[in-house]
């Protein structure tokens, strides 16, 4: 009996061990990450100790480019601590979108520009102050089309870092180009006819079926930038005056539509084969089932170092365009925020001016990253040049960006892009659907978002 | 003389209830409650509180990203309650109805579709083969039943990788086969071609049941095989002196005695085909339209990517209900009452 008692204490002290170990504290967070508990102590960037806490996404040369900037600022100022939390993309998302609802989020987030104002909509994010910068003077330094995300009723709630294109010149292996007869496809092209003739001449089949896409737009951001900078081009918009519906059935609609079936009619691209789920457009150019393809230049710096000869016969080319300026919608960019529930926002916004606002830091951020810049100064001249020297794909982009036009508010970019638009226009392209069904389609159900 | 005024009545008592945790197992009662409690408490916080708290949700227009607009809880206020409007809405059958519904209406079409083929086909290849696995030599089973489970051990997204590169229109194993057996380029858009069907069910459907499969067949088979060895030899024996062949065996003996074995499989298959995931987010997305699109896929999208939460969880609500009246069906169709 006593031997059982031994026992029994011995086996409930071994449970109580294994719920404590259980209910204990998590090992301490891996060097990099900031102890989430630890409070700041707010007030100015002189004189008090000061803790910022940044929450990033996780993308190595992002975080790098912006480490070091950090490190820069803290030498600069050694009472303010900054610290990193990184999360993948996924888990970002998801976190932004529960933590600043509760108020947990940390001092400086970055932001997605087309994600800010439904954070705005809550209260999560502080206006960027006026000593920061004005609004008219933020109109003058960024590009509209980035700053366009982060401003909300008129008021600015972050600041830029980069400019997010992915409509404007098509990525095009100059090898194949030249194999198939297409006479010095750098020059670009008049108007569609010619492309589509370039563009036809680069499909490859064999036994009838495709092997090479002559062009290949059919991935998800890719056809929705085409068909929406489509319908700009020509004077249209698909939002209404008060950007509260969606207008996407109208007559710009339809013959931006009509372009983009012509192009699988002339057999550029066959959307069965070629699309998000096989064949998208970054790896098939590079694996060179696809000759030419429309992707942001994000796109090289992915794919560079894996496929090397490639990206040496690799150059954009400028893309044809209605109207009498190449214009083209383009989301807003990464870019850096504040939280309204900081205790140390002058601190947080004295960082974020320091990494945004100041032209040299904005460049070295953007060609750490490999983004292009959101500064307009920062695309021309030296800075220009010095770009164009590290990145000598951004420069047939860089004329374009005074053309950008913002995407626009809307309840769910995502949602209309890859549920709405890429389904709707991707089963037309492969004969599901009518033009004009995909047409009012599209408009009822993202008008069923507001 | 004088009756003495002394009661004899026995004083009555209280009667005493014997204590929970009273009487000679005294200390084994403590035992068990020590170790049983904390596990129902770690069950109820970590399921019984989040299905209550998915079905409060989906009384409510809730989104995360408006939790902090009012209301108790981030609920109310900018998330307000509508009580079972989700799933009235989810009833909503005409052309008329909004993106949402219609793709609800899909994916519980899928998930059934996916889950009543999943469990006969699944049945029909292990049971045989934990028979032809159970007649081998001794040796040689370890052998097999390891070669068979390692596909379970595999990572389904790693399964799901290697099979959407078997489906790969243009450099897939099974176009390269075709096309070496006809002579010509093959280039079939297993995955992605929504006119495809065969016998009216979606080929994409088809092709990913066939990695699910491929991945799942040997859980169940390892199941059977478990069960087979438990049989009595006495109840062979005695088929045997009756004179039954192999067939007659399996038909008569095997199959009728593996009943609870097959209805534990039946079950843990239906339930697990319900909840399938991983493998068609990676190789269709739901795709071609929606044809590949489960209950999962939908309840996904919905909460984290739309932040539709009080929608996705009605979703979640009805697939519970789905699993849990399936289940009971099954249980009772395949009841036994009888131990061996």
């Amino acid at each position: 009996m006593r031997k059982q008692r031994q026992w029994i204490i011995v086996s409930l002290l071994l449970v109580l061990g294994l719920v404590l170990a259980a209910c204990g504290q998590p090992s301490p967070a891996p060097s990099g990450e900031a102890p989430s508990g630890q409070a700041a102590t707010g007030g100015e960037a002189g004189g008090e100790a000061v803790t910022v806490r940044v929450w990033t996404h996780q993308n190595e040369s992002f975080n790098a480019g912006l480490q070091a900037l950090a490190d820069a600022y803290m030498a600069e100022h050694p009472n303010v601590d900054i610290q990193f939390e990184t999360f993948d993309y996924d888990t970002y998302i998801q976190t932004l979108q529960t933590a600043l609802p509760a108020g947990t989020e940390a001092d400086v987030l970055q932001m997605f520009g087309t994600w800010t104002c439904s954070y705005v909509e809550g209260q999560n994010l502080d206006p960027v102050p006026d000593s920061v910068i004005t609004m008219a003077n933020a109109q003058e330094k960024f590009f509209a089309a980035p700053l366009a995300g982060y401003t909300c009723d008129d008021t600015l709630y972050g600041l830029p870092m980069e400019f997010n294109i992915e409509y404007g010149a098509a990525l095009v292996n100059t090898a194949i180009a030249e194999e198939s007869g297409v006479q010095d496809i750098t020059a670009g092209w008049e108007n569609w006819d010619d492309f589509i003739a370039d563009a036809a001449k680069m499909s490859k089949f064999e036994d009838g079926v495709m092997t090479r896409a002559g062009y290949n737009f059919t991935a998800g951001d890719a056809l929705g930038f085409s068909f929406y900078s489509l319908i700009v081009q020509q004077g249209g918009s698909y939002l209404d005056s008060d950007a509260q519906q969606f207008t996407i059935n109208t007559p710009e609609g339809k013959k931006a539509l009509e372009l983009m079936k012509r192009f699988v009619d002339e057999k550029l691209v066959d959307p069965l084969l070629f699309n998000d789920e096989s064949n998208w457009v970054g790896d098939s150019f590079f694996q060179q089932t696809s000759a030419m393809g429309l992707v942001g230049p994000w796109v090289i710096a992915e794919y560079a170092g894996d496929f090397p000869d490639v990206a040496a016969v690799t150059k954009y080319v400028p893309l044809p365009y209605w109207g009498d300026a190449p214009k083209f919608v383009a989301d807003s960019g990464w870019g850096l925020t504040v939280s309204a529930n900081s205790k140390v926002k002058d601190a947080a916004w004295d960082f974020v001016k320091f990494v945004t606002l100041n032209d040299e830091n904005a460049l070295q951020w953007n060609i750490a990253s490999g983004t292009i810049p959101a500064i307009a100064a920062n695309t021309q001249g030296d800075p220009g040049q010095k770009l164009i020297t590290e990145f000598p794909h951004f420069e047939p982009f860089l004329p374009l960006l005074q053309y950008g036009q913002y995407v626009g508010h809307m309840p769910d970019r995502d949602l209309l892009w890859y549920d709405i638009t890429y389904q709707h226009i991707l089963n037309m392209l492969q004969g599901n659907e009518s033009i004009d069904d995909a047409l009012s389609a599209m408009e009822r159900e993202a008008n069923e978002m507001w | 003389m004088a009756e003495s005024t002394i009661s004899t009545q026995p004083v009555p008592q209280v009667a005493r209830k014997p204590g929970i945790f009273s009487g000679r197992d005294r200390a084994i009662k403590i035992f068990l409650a020590a170790t049983v409690i904390p596990m129902v408490l770690y069950m109820a916080f970590w399921s019984l509180f989040p299905i209550l708290w998915g079905f409060t949700l989906s009384l409510f227009e809730y989104s995360a990203r408006r939790a902090g607009a009012g209301g108790f809880l981030g609920m109310g206020g900018a998330n307000p309650y509508i009580g079972l409007q989700h799933y009235v809405n989810m009833l909503d059958f005409s052309e008329e109805a909004p993106k949402i519904v219609k793709q609800f209406h899909q994916s519980l079409k899928t998930t059934v579709l996916f889950a009543f083929l999943v469990v006969p086909l699944n049945m029909s290849i292990t049971l045989p083969l934990a028979v032809m696995l159970d007649s081998i030599h001794r040796r040689l089973q370890p052998f097999f039943r390891t070669f068979f489970f390692l596909p379970i051990v595999t990572a389904s997204v790693g399964v799901a990788i290697m099979w959407g590169f078997i489906f790969h229109p243009q450099l897939g194993l099974l176009n390269g086969i075709l096309t070496a057996i006809s002579g010509k380029m093959v280039a079939i858009q297993w995955l992605g071609d929504p006119h495809l069907k065969f016998l009216g069910i979606p080929v994409a459907l088809l092709a990913v049941i066939a990695a699910y499969l491929w991945q799942d067949i040997g859980y169940n088979t390892l199941i059977f095989i478990a069960a087979l060895q438990s049989i009595p030899q006495s109840l062979r024996d005695a088929a045997k002196v009756d004179g039954v062949n192999s067939l007659q065996m399996f038909w008569h003996v095997t199959i009728p005695l593996l009943r609870p074995t097959i209805l534990l499989a039946a079950v843990l298959t239906m339930i697990s085909a319900f909840q399938v995931f991983d493998i068609i987010q990676v190789m269709t997305n739901g795709g071609p339209q929606d044809q590949t699109r489960v209950l999962v896929i939908d309840i996904y999208y919905n909460a984290f990517r739309f932040q539709r939460m009080g929608w996705a969880s009605a979703v979640s609500v009805v697939l519970f209900l789905l699993v849990l009246v399936i289940s009971l069906i099954q249980t009772r169709l395949l009841r036994t009452e009888w131990e061996y």
